[in-house]
Formats: structure tokens, sequence, C-alpha cells
């Protein structure tokens, strides 16, 4: 019990120093987010004059709060985030960020979660596999993947639209939807289901593609120097069927580190995948980050930084207590 | 954000198009669209639910296809601009007075009459106010004043060819026009807003549009996040109108379907912060550097290598030739030199007192002449060229580093001036005049310190010539084409010999779009309008000319 408490405490004092640096780093970064807005305006007048009443919405909803000290923002940015006010975008003004993040997210964890655990999966049976029967031709599929997994993503991304999509038409070339079925947007249907379906196959699979590799050669390896303990040579003695001393005791042992690799690449999942997003349009975070960043829009970059190190945090605690679950060594030597 | 669209793909796309075009080729066919205009206007996704037109962040549908300013000033042409919402317009002499006959028994989209009561509403309204009007008024319904304390005349196609015109009905009662959303725009435009998602939005046919319901029934605008997406989705017949760089445009044509333009205006230029006295440090804060520099670049070069051959020859005049053919001065002045002439540039340099150092590089007093130049990373047209001009400078012994930054680092040093050479792009005039060219660009008014923005105009240069400054506010008081001209001549002069913008080319304007399905497009013989769907009201000028071909 003492295990889950001392880790409890230990995330949230990490959850508690993220946020505030979250807080922090905006405000330590050059530009200033109403100015932004306002320079934007004026340029979209034609380079005539905003009145200032105009001048004052803005920054009273973009701008630092006037006469506070940092302490009063910190505490009015808590009070706002436990209300799940994450402010304003100055790119796409006057949205909120929340509601931009609350589009985007779905796209990407099922998309990058489902690419995400199909990827591990298979990397994981394919590198028991490999590793159980190694020395084989099997072994082949280890410099196969890696290689794969070494081409630069939005380069084998893009070869598999021309050839699967634009040449062959197998496949849609982007969106996360057919756009031209489904004009006014995304619905409760069978139809559209299967839409969003086709659309994410191809992503899915170059994200697949590209990450496999690292999955199976960790998971190889680690299977070969498992069968080589003295536990597994004494369950092959003992007589044990092969396919029970594979799973039951060389994968599962074997398994232990990718897994927690595993925890940490779920976590990311949020960030989404930049390339992916952009080689497909895809409507995800990966793709309101960017625009955050190159916009220089402070509150959304927050909010996408804030959601993605929550789940990272998140990610990981649920790693660590399961970890704790698997492996009873974890638990009375921390 | 569209300009960094057009990323590293292009030369990845070739080989991977070589790699499929290995592979049987499958040709889809022009699936069933029923007269739908599809449209990529270069916007990314999610799109915004925004059809404010006083918003920087509204769909690019707002301006054109739903609302309309008074009149139409076609960039392409030196013709007198077209009525839209206006029928004609008259300019007392002294320029305070404009006069606005507007067309009779307009509607707005809602069914309600469209008057000269909702035109002086939209001038006093909001960011139109202009602090030099006096008064908007409507004398009746199809007449409108407008009333100025000063001159007009330059601000004429901001006024008239600019000015969202807006029902007064809607807007006299929302007071923060910054942050309206306005989701269910009424407009005048030959569109009205039929269904909205972040992916893509579709505007229909307004049975109330002045000219009759448009030809095109539907127009679908869709969000596309690569330069790539849009040019497959064209091959595929998914796509029929688009604005965007294509390096290899007979790949998109060659298929029959898909007609091009390319109506170059925006000069791209070195830019040089070259005043020291505003605080610019470096050696191209001397004249003599930048003209050596104009004359060693092997611009033929660039424009094939960097730019696939796609842009327009720049003059030191920053006119848009034949367009403002009558304000050249000086014929000398209406081309850049095309190839080098590193002699010439080193005989300036030396006339100038700078002598060949043992490095091969020039130097005067001891300081080589060694500059950096930079471009924003990931914009390979603007990179590749950077790294022309830098080998092209060795060559006639000048060291100018090309060096690639962030966007937050091009753009924020460039309006505080702290850089020495930048590769920049100007926005060409929109109407056959370069007084906005010469006031934004070159006049002092536009510039600052180095260190502050200037607080308005872009004279990042840092330019300051009082005699140009005299010959802008001079062609500001005058509609008189001989006292304009004279004046023009003295701004050329100048300009043409001190070089704060060096021209490189002219950028590139490629639009495509399906002339299989679709007629009415703007030509060369007939340049109604450009034909950029992200242009505002142009866009809108051309959808209301399309017609769907009969099969």
């Amino acid at each position: 019990m003492a295990f889950y408490l001392r880790r409890t405490a230990f995330y949230a004092v990490t959850v508690w120093a993220a946020v505030s640096l979250n807080f922090l780093l905006p405000r330590l970064l050059p530009g200033d987010p109403a100015a932004i807005m306002i320079g934007k305006l004026r340029r979209a007048s034609g380079g005539r004059p905003l009145s200032p009443e105009v001048i004052a919405s803005i920054n009273a909803v973009l701008g630092p709060p006037k006469g506070t000290s940092l302490w009063e923002q910190y505490l009015i940015y808590w009070g706002r985030l436990l209300h799940g006010d994450l402010g304003i975008s100055s790119t796409r003004y006057p949205a909120r960020v929340v509601d931009l993040i609350a589009a985007a997210l779905p796209w990407t964890v099922v998309l990058v979660g489902t690419a995400t655990v199909l990827s591990f999966v298979l990397g994981i049976v394919a590198g028991a596999w490999v590793g159980w029967r190694r020395g084989t031709w099997l072994d082949h599929l280890v410099p196969v993947t890696t290689v794969l997994q070494s081409i630069p993503y939005f380069w084998l991304a893009l070869v598999l639209v021309a050839v699967l999509a634009v040449q062959l038409g197998m496949f849609p070339i982007v969106g996360g939807y057919d756009v031209f079925d489904f004009p006014a947007g995304p619905e409760a249907s069978w139809a559209f289901l299967v839409s969003a379906f086709t659309h994410a196959i191809l992503p899915a699979v170059t994200i697949v593609i590209s990450s496999v590799g690292g999955w199976l050669l960790g998971m190889r390896n680690m299977m070969v120097a498992t069968m080589s303990e003295d536990y597994v040579v004494t369950a092959q003695a003992k007589g044990l069927r092969p396919s029970r001393v594979r799973s039951r005791y060389a994968a599962r042992n074997a398994a232990i580190p990718s897994l927690a690799g595993f925890g940490i690449a779920l976590g990311f999942v949020v960030a989404g995948s930049i390339v992916t997003e952009q080689v497909f349009s895809y409507p995800g975070v990966g793709r309101l980050m960017i625009q955050a960043v190159s916009g220089l829009d402070y509150s959304l970059m927050q909010g996408v930084f804030l959601v993605i190190t929550l789940t990272v945090l998140a990610a990981n605690f649920v790693m660590d207590l399961l970890y704790g679950l698997i492996d009873p060594r974890v638990r009375t030597h921390a | 954000m569209r300009r960094a669209l057009r990323t590293t793909t292009a030369l990845i796309t070739a080989g991977a198009l070589a790699l499929s075009g290995a592979l049987a080729s499958c040709s889809s066919s022009s699936a069933d669209r029923s007269g739908v205009l599809r449209v990529w206007a270069g916007e990314s996704t999610p799109f915004n639910d925004n059809f404010n037109p006083f918003s920087p962040d509204a769909v690019f549908a707002t301006f054109g296809a739903i609302y309309e300013p008074l009149f139409f000033y076609n960039q392409l042409s030196s013709d007198p601009p077209t009525g839209m919402i206006g029928q004609s317009f008259e300019i007392n002499g002294d320029g305070t007075v404009i006069t606005v006959k507007i067309k009779p028994d307009l509607q707005w989209s809602d069914g309600q009459p469209l008057t000269a009561d909702d035109v002086a509403f939209t001038f006093g309204y909001g960011p139109n106010k202009s602090p030099q009007m006096v008064s908007a008024t409507a004398p009746d319904a199809t007449t409108v004043v407008l009333t100025y304390n000063a001159p007009q005349f330059t601000a004429e196609s901001l006024i008239l060819g600019s000015t969202t015109i807006i029902p007064k009905h809607v807007w006299s009662s929302i007071t923060d026009y910054a942050s309206q959303t306005n989701e269910k725009p009424v407009g005048s435009g030959p569109y009205v807003l039929d269904s909205f998602s972040d992916a893509a939005y579709t505007i229909k046919a307004n049975p109330k549009f002045r000219d009759g319901e448009p030809a095109v029934k539907e127009v679908q605008y869709l969000a596309l996040d690569a330069n790539q997406s849009g040019q497959d989705l064209l091959t595929t017949d998914k796509l029929d109108w688009s604005g965007q760089f294509i390096a290899n445009p007979d790949s998109v044509t060659a298929g029959g379907r898909i007609g091009t333009a390319n109506f170059q205006q925006d000069p791209t230029v070195i830019m040089a912060c070259s005043n020291a006295d505003l605080g610019c440090k470096g050696p191209q804060t001397d004249p003599a550097v930048r003209q050596a520099i104009n004359l060693l670049l092997d611009r033929d070069e660039i424009a094939k290598k960097a730019f696939a051959g796609l842009t327009a020859k720049g003059n030191p005049a920053f006119l848009l030739l034949p367009r403002d053919q009558q304000w050249l001065a000086d014929p000398a002045t209406g081309e850049s030199p095309q190839s080098p002439n590193i002699a010439a540039a080193q005989k300036v340099l030396e006339d100038a007192g700078y002598a060949k150092g043992s490095d091969g590089i020039y130097a005067k007093d001891g300081v080589p002449l060694d500059m950096t130049i930079v471009s924003p990373d990931g914009w390979t047209d603007y990179n590749d060229a950077d790294k022309l001009i830098s080998e092209q400078a060795a060559a006639a012994g000048i060291r100018i580093e090309a060096r690639t930054v962030s966007d937050a680092e091009y753009y924020t040093p460039a309006s505080t001036g702290d850089y020495q050479l930048m590769l920049w792009g100007l926005t060409q005039s929109l109407v056959a005049d370069p007084y906005s060219n010469y006031h934004e660009y070159f006049a002092s008014s536009g510039t600052a310190e180095v260190g502050t923005a200037p607080p308005s105009g872009q004279n990042f240069a840092r330019y300051s010539n009082p005699e140009v400054d005299a010959a802008v506010t001079a062609a500001a008081a005058t509609q008189d084409v001989a006292a304009k001209q004279a004046a023009y001549a003295t701004v050329q002069q100048h300009i043409a010999a001190d070089l704060p913008y060096i021209p490189v080319v002219v950028n590139a304007s490629q639009a495509f779009f399906d002339t299989k399905d679709f007629t009415g497009w703007p030509s060369v013989e007939d340049p109604y309008a450009d034909p950029l769907p992200y242009l505002s009201t142009a866009s809108g000028v051309v959808l209301a000319h399309l017609k769907p071909v009969q099969k």
C-alpha cells in the first residue's frame, strides 16, 4: 500500500510542477498575443486605426490582466483551469481553446491510439516468435522492419499516398472522413463511421509500418536473452509443452521492458503524429500544435501542452501501478 | 501560412511519382459531382466558423462570394473599376467628397432592401470609421455622400474597393465587432452559406443576387494542410479550383481537365537594413554595396533554379508592367538586369573605395564585405535563392552567408530592423498606380529606428530620403496625371539608385482550374479578374462568371 501512496504523492507533485511551468513558460517568451491580434485586425482593416473600445476589448480577452501581480495571475490561472477554461485562441479568435482541442482530440486518440496499440501488439507477437525461432530465416524480419522504420516518415507517407491513393485509388487522399459525402460535418450514422474508418486506414498503416520495427527488435532481443535464463531451461527440462514455455515463461518476462516503453508511447498519443496529420490533412491535435507555434498563439500552445503533459503523466502513472502489479520486485525495492 | 505550405515536398514527390509511374496507372473516373465546384483557397484545417468581414480569421468565402465592396478593382488591368453594389462615383476637385450612386432595387440575401442607408451606415461603422471622415450620409435611396477633411485620392481603392458593405439591420445592434463570428452571414454577394463543418463548408447560389442566381449552384471550400494534397486532389478529379505553388504544373494540366494561369505580381526582393542613421549595422548600409549586389546577381539562374522558372522579371521602379506603363519615367528602370555583370559590380565597389583583400573579399578600412541573408526554414524556394545569391556574390568578391531561421526569427527582426539582408516579399499595389508601393515601403512615415517596429507602413528597410518623401506627399495630393508622373519620376530615380530593396524576381501566383466542367475562367486574353481563389472580391467575381458545361 505504501508503494501506491508514494507513487500517487510523487505524481501529484509532478502535475503541480508541470502545470505551473505551463503557466510560466509563455510569460517568459517574447511577444504579446493581444498586440499580435491588434496588428492582425489593423492589417485586415487596410491600415485604418482601430477604435479604443476594440483595443480595450482585445486587451481584456488576450492581454495580461492590468495591475495584477504574477502571483495573482497564477491564482487566476489555476482558478480558470479548474473550471476547464483554457482561454481564447488568438489565431482563431474568438474560438475557445477548449473547443478546438475537444474537436481535435477524438480524431487523434482514435487514429494514433489504435495505430500505436496495433504496432505494439504486432511488434511484440512477431518479436516473440522471431526470438523463439532465432537463427532461422525469420531473423530477416528484423532488418526489414528496421529499414522501414528508418525511412523518413513523411517520405514513406507521400509514396504510399502517391501509389495507393492517387495512382490506384484504393484509399482516400486526405481528411478524417469524406467531406464530399458529409458536407455538414460528422454525423451519427453507419455510413459516416465507414467513411471515417476508410480514411483512417492509410494514415494508421503508415504509422504502424514506421514504428513496428522498434517493438519487434526490442522484443526479439529480450526473448533471446530470456531464453537462456535458468527458469526457461528448467521449464524445458520439466518437459512442458514448447508453446507453454514460449508464452508463459519466456515471452511474459521478455515483454516487461517493452511494456514500460509502451506506457510512454501511449502518453504521447495525444500529441498526435504531427507529420501524419500534416500529410493527410487529418483533423488532429498535432496540427493545432503546429499552428499555435507558427502563429505565436500562446493560449492554444498552453492548452495543447497542458493536455499532452497531463496525458503523459497519467499514462506513466497507470503504467507505474501496473508495473508494480506485474513485477512484484518493483514494489519492494522502490 | 500559405507560403509556408509550399514545403519541401516538391522534389520528394517527383521521386514518388516516378516510382508510382512504374505501376500500371489506373485512371479514376470523374465522380458525379452534379455541378458542385470544389475549391481549395489555401486554408488549413480546421476551418473557423467565422464569417465576420471584420475578422482577420474569417473564412475566405466571406470576402467576395458572400459580402462585397462597392466596386471591383481588377488588379490585372488599368481599366476603371467595375460596379458591384455601386453604379458610379465622383470625387470632387480637392478629393474630400466622394459621391457614390448605387444600383437600384438591390436586396440582401435575407430579402431586406439594400439601400444607400446601409452603405452610409457601413462607412460609419467600426474600423471603417476613418479619423479623417467628417460624415457619411444618404440623401436618397441610391446616393451616398462621404465627406472627409483631407484629400482621399490615394485611399480611393481602399474606400470603394476594399470596404465590405454590411446590412444595417443586422450590424446596428452589434458593438463588439471584433469578437463576432457571424455564423449566419447576410450579404449581397452571389452566394449564401449552405452548410459548415471544420473540414469543409458549402455556399450556394443566392437567388436574391442582383444579376440573378449565378450559374454554378454550389461551391464547396476544402481545408487542406499540405500543397501535395491539393495537387493530388487536382490530378484525381476531386478538386476544381486552387491557387497554389506546383513546381511542375504540366503534371497537373497534362490530363486536359485542368487549366492554369500565372499572373505574377508581387516582387521578391533582397531587403537591406539600409539606413545607418536609424541604427542599421553592416556593409549593406553603403548604397555602393547594394548597387554591386544588384549588378552581380544572375537573376535568370535564380528564377530557373530556385523558382522553377515560374516567376516574372522584376524592375527597380517597383511597377507592375505593362499595367503601370504610364508611370514608368525612365525605360532603363523598366527591368532589372537578368544576367550578371561582375566587372561593373566590382567597378562600383572600387570607385567607392573598396579593395580586394588577400582572401578575395572586398574590404574598406579593414572591414570586409561580409553579410548575412536570412529566409524562413522550409520556404525551399527562398532558401535555394539565398544559396544562389551567396554563391554569385562570392564569385564577385562579396561574402554573403545564407542562413535559414524560424518564422518568428524572420518576421520580428524584419519589423524591428535587427537584420542585415533578408529575402522578402513585397505586395504589389492593387490598382494601376504605384502609390501604395512607394508610400508603404519607401516613405519615412512607414519606418522607425532600429529596435522598434514602424507604427504604420512597412518600410522595414529603414529607407529615408526627404526628396522621396516630398514626392510621395505631392503625388497623394493630386489627381493630375502629369503632376503624378513627375512625382513618381523623382521617386523612381532615387529608389533605383539607392536600392533599399534589390529586386530579384516577381513571384509566381499559379492558379489551377477545371476547364472541362466549368467555363468562363479568366485568361490572358480576358483577364477580367485574377483567378486566385484566396483573393478578396476577385474570387467572388470569378465565381459569378463561371458556367457549368452542359453534358
